[in-house]
């Protein structure tokens, strides 16, 4: 069984990790805390946009997952059960706070095209669905402006203004670097849903990149 | 100008294949799709220079550094812990 990328313990680690914990240590509690944050705030915000209130979530489901301990019974890796105890009280709290919330947050609210429309050729046109013109070719693209600190602001500016389902989904698949599996599980979606919100939001955040780098 | 925009006659129009890039890039795509797909790529620059763009938008976000766990927060968390294993 291969490991999560992101350092922590994978499925083969959690039985030692979780005696750590049963025994009181607290520098691995620390260690698991500090490395889960990222991804455990990633899926709060799926479903609460202010980020005190992500927090207080977070807070919430350590609470919980330390009372529940003797609860976990392995099937999943310790991350992903961390992870859909965060998505279940952050998906309480997002009704009881009645943000609109009409079904699923991480439904799919409509059609958006992927991509602006105005981009292709109309039906009636030569070449129908065919580009307009072609996007540019980033690699004629310096590498000391690709991977200039402003480049990497708009790229996180842009995340942060995705709707939060899109966003939940691109922080722990692209910049975190979950797998598709365990993202499905953790928000408690399928593999489609998963893969069209990924879609979108990639799409969205290129667009925004594409509109600074080409100006 | 994309002169080649369904190379193969009966393939995918680029509008399409900019659909269902994640798909591809996902590996998600079915056998017979996947073919089709990448003939389209071959003959159309500016489907590739799109998933291009799509994996190098993908890479930067990599990039990114991760969200850090507010001091204030860790501090209450390690209290707490503290505090179960007394009880």
């Amino acid at each position: 069984m291969v490991g999560p990328p992101s350092g922590v313990a994978g499925i083969g680690d959690d039985a030692l990790l979780i005696g750590r914990l049963r025994g009181g240590d607290e520098s691995a509690f620390e260690e698991l805390v500090t490395t889960l944050y990222p991804a455990m705030f990633a899926v709060a915000r799926g479903y609460v946009r202010d980020r005190s209130t992500a927090d207080e979530v977070v807070q919430e489901a350590w609470l919980g997952a330390l009372n529940g301990l003797d609860r976990f019974e392995g099937r999943s890796t310790l991350r992903t059960w961390l992870l859909r105890i965060v998505a279940n009280i952050a998906r309480d709290r997002a009704v009881r706070e009645a943000r609109s919330l009409p079904f699923s947050a991480f439904e799919l609210e409509s059609d958006e095209p992927p991509v602006d429309p105005d981009r292709f050729r109309g039906a009636h046109e030569p070449y129908p669905g065919g580009w307009r013109s072609f996007p540019t070719d980033w690699r004629t693209i310096p590498e000391s402006r690709l991977l200039a600190r402003e480049t990497f602001d708009r790229v996180e500016r842009a995340i942060d203004a995705l709707p939060e389902s899109q966003q939940a989904v691109m922080k722990l698949r692209d910049v975190i670097g979950l797998d598709a599996e365990e993202v499905c599980h953790a928000l408690g979606i399928t593999k489609g849903n998963q893969r069209v919100l990924l879609h979108r939001a990639r799409v969205r955040v290129r667009a925004e990149l594409e509109a600074y780098l080409d100006a | 100008m994309p002169e080649s925009h369904r190379p193969n006659g009966h393939g995918f129009t680029c509008q399409e294949v900019v659909a269902i890039a994640s798909e591809y890039l996902e590996g998600a795509m079915a056998p017979e799709q996947m073919t089709a797909f990448e003939v389209h790529l071959n003959f159309c620059d500016g489907c590739l220079r799109f998933i291009d763009q799509m994996r190098e938008t993908t890479a930067l976000a990599h990039s990114l550094s991760d969200d850090e766990i507010p001091a204030e927060l860790k501090s209450e968390l390690l209290a707490v812990f503290r505090d179960l294993r007394r009880e």
